[in-house]
């Protein structure tokens, strides 16, 4: 699962929750402030002692058949007091907390189920439900059999008759599988910046560019006033001693830039999974659908859907990808737009490995540029970094793959890379292998 | 003092060193200053030679330096050295009445014309703006009459036609004329016509 097919999602699954959850919430307040107004009826009743069967009976019936009502409801529906006692809930709740029996919650405190760390949060937000607020939050719930799951609540006052508050409803769901995916995506998001930033490093290489000028302008001012005097004689050996230990130094402060810039652009060792290569290119189809469209890019797939799995850290190569189509579409933009096409293919390249082709209807590649381009700070672009081949390269290389250029017999530049088919996979191919022979 | 310098205006201690080493190998003098503040305070608008100037400094970048200079009215030349992918910044400088500019990495002999061409260029600045100031300071000594005679005879005026305009008899207008060639140090009409016109440019 990857950002761009989790998050669209997640999120619309998310609004549909807090829409849901509100009309459920709205519904059930109503259903407990009727109850509260039953429960009023009902003693004062028993306070004047007037014992009208009839009267009294209907209005139980009422309250059973309300009871039944939220007893079906499929979320945690429950009744607290104001110091957190738990009053009624039902049986979706004595599920959601892993209570055998209504004994093992009601009466106790709902901390009993609440993450420490969330007490506060928690009480903070009963206090608000009391002091008349609806309220929306979430906390960390310890369950009774000890499952750590993360809930979500939608609470808010119930009142009698002369309108006091006298409970809190709260509507539970667990929303641990919703926190997990988000927390995925983040992380997913803050390694792509991190991934991306090695690779858009317009500002960085520029800045680099820059830093190494400075030493290298004073080595070659150095020696050049050095040779100058050399030239026009008459100099003691000793008047360069000074310059020439300035010549050393500034090659030593080069050094120390570059090993500064290798520190930065290290590439981390790549993360091995077992993936699917066709849905790496969809994602990456997904992040990139915006600027494509944006330039009247069209984007084919072409994707073998018979493919292995390959060994690779998805990000990395996502990134390669990323590069491969951003270069092609930065490629055409000389084309007429109804022209503009990328096709991406994926297919089997040889028994171990699995190959991608990014291929445009751009200009190409000049024949003589072809083994250039994937040199660090290697551009023909105004603008451009040429970064973005370098590292496509150096990243394919640390998982074992080979990345090629070249252009098509009409025209367009096509790049090809190969990547491992994950050892579980060749591994199953090699035991399927051994089964028909 | 009437010696030209190399003022090198570079927060970089190394290329400012480097420069100047370079630099002093054709016999200039050459003075450093590590700031653009710095050279704003330390400079002597009467000292003759040009400035080289980094584009970006931090504090008081190059091209600010040139703004602040102009609006004071000192008009050293300015060589901008710029980085890669400066050219912008170049363009600008040159724009805003930058002598010249080169962009890193520089070929020596290149920057070192480039200088010389810069000094001289400021020796005849120097020079006019010398001749300007030695003009204002002879009309200054005209009487208010002599002035109106000049204006009229540069314009070609003949002496009787000068007279008539301004009512004086033709005599007199011819003294008021000996006066102004003599004080102007002018030995012709000519000279005198270059002079008015000098004065105005
Ligand atoms: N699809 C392509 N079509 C034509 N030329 C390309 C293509 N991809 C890359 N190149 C060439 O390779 C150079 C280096 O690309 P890259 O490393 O991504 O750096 P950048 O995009 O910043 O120039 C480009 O400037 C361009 O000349
Ligand atoms: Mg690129």
């Amino acid at each position: 699962m990857n950002a761009a097919d989790m998050l669209p999602a997640s999120d619309t699954l998310w609004l549909a929750l807090v829409v849901l959850g509100g009309s459920l919430a709205a519904s059930l307040i109503f259903l407990g402030v009727l109850l509260g107004r039953l429960r009023e009826t009902e003693r004062r009743l028993d306070e004047k002692e007037s014992r009208h069967e009839t009267v009294l009976d209907r209005l139980q019936e009422n309250e059973f058949r309300l009871r039944t009502i939220i007893e079906s409801e499929p979320e945690c529906v429950k009744l607290q007091a104001e110091d957190g006692t738990v009053l009624e809930i039902n049986p979706a709740g004595l599920r959601l907390v892993d209570a055998n029996q209504p004994a093992d919650i009601i009466g106790r405190k709902i901390f009993s189920v609440v993450a420490p760390e969330y007490f506060d949060i928690y009480r903070e937000n009963m206090r608000r439900v009391f002091a008349g607020e609806a309220v929306v939050y979430e906390f960390r719930a310890i369950t009774l059999k000890n499952r750590v799951a993360w809930m979500e609540t939608h609470a808010a006052p119930l009142r009698d008759a002369r309108g006091n508050i006298y409970a809190l409803l709260g509507i539970t769901r667990d929303i641990t599988e919703h926190k997990q995916a988000e927390e995925q995506a983040r992380r997913h998001h803050t390694e792509l910046a991190r991934v991306a930033r090695l690779s858009t490093m317009g500002e960085m290489a520029t800045g680099i560019a820059h830093e190494l000028n400075q030493p290298l302008s004073a080595i070659a001012n150095f020696s050049r006033g050095c040779i100058r005097r050399l030239r026009a004689g008459g100099m003691s050996p000793q008047e360069l001693i000074v310059p020439l230990e300035e010549v050393c130094e500034q090659a030593e402060r080069a050094g120390d830039i570059l090993r500064h810039v290798r520190d930065f652009v290290r590439k981390r060792e790549p993360r091995l999974k077992s993936l699917d290569i066709n849905q790496i290119v969809r994602a990456v189809v997904k992040f990139t659908e915006h600027e494509a469209r944006h330039q009247c890019t069209h984007v084919r797939l072409n994707l073998d859907p018979l493919l292995p799995k390959v060994a690779a850290d998805a990000i990395m190569i996502e990134q390669v990808i990323v590069n491969l189509v951003r270069n092609a579409i930065e490629a055409m933009t000389e084309v007429v737009p109804s022209r503009r096409e990328i096709v991406i293919q994926t297919r089997l390249f040889d028994s171990d490995s699995v190959e991608v082709e990014v291929a445009d209807t751009g200009p190409g590649i000049d024949g003589n540029l072809i083994d250039q381009v994937f040199d660090q700070f290697f551009t023909t672009k105004p603008e451009g970094v040429g970064m973005g081949l370098a590292i496509s390269r150096s990243i394919i290389e640390s998982h074992g793959g080979k990345i090629r250029a070249e252009s098509s017999r009409d025209g367009g530049a096509i790049l090809r890379f190969t990547l491992k088919i994950s050892a579980q996979q060749s591994h199953r191919r090699e035991r399927a292998d051994s089964i028909h022979s | 003092m009437n010696e030209p310098t190399v003022f090198i205006v570079d927060d970089d201690q190394a290329v400012a060193r480097s420069l100047r080493w370079l630099i002093e190998s054709v016999r200039l003098r050459v003075e450093n200053f590590g700031s653009a503040q710095a050279f704003i305070d330390g400079y002597d608008a009467a000292r003759p030679g040009c400035l080289v100037l980094d584009v970006r400094m931090p504090g008081m970048s190059g091209l600010e330096l040139q703004e602040r200079l102009a609006a004071q009215r000192i008009h050293i030349p300015i060589i901008f050295i710029t980085g890669h992918g400066d050219v912008q910044m170049a363009v600008r400088a040159v724009q805003a009445g930058a002598f010249d500019f080169v962009e890193k990495p520089f070929n020596d002999q290149d920057l070192l014309d480039r200088i010389q061409r810069a000094i001289t260029r400021d020796a005849e600045w120097r020079d006019r703006d010398l001749q300007q100031a030695r003009l204002r300071a002879l009309f200054a000594t005209l009487t208010p009459r002599e002035t109106e005679v000049l204006e009229l005879v540069v314009e070609g005026l003949s002496n009787k036609a000068v007279a008539n305009a301004l009512g004086l008899s033709a005599k007199t207008v011819e003294v008021h004329r000996a006066k102004v060639m003599e004080k102007m140090h002018a030995r012709s009409l000519s000279d005198l016509v270059k002079m008015a016109m000098q004065r105005q440019g």
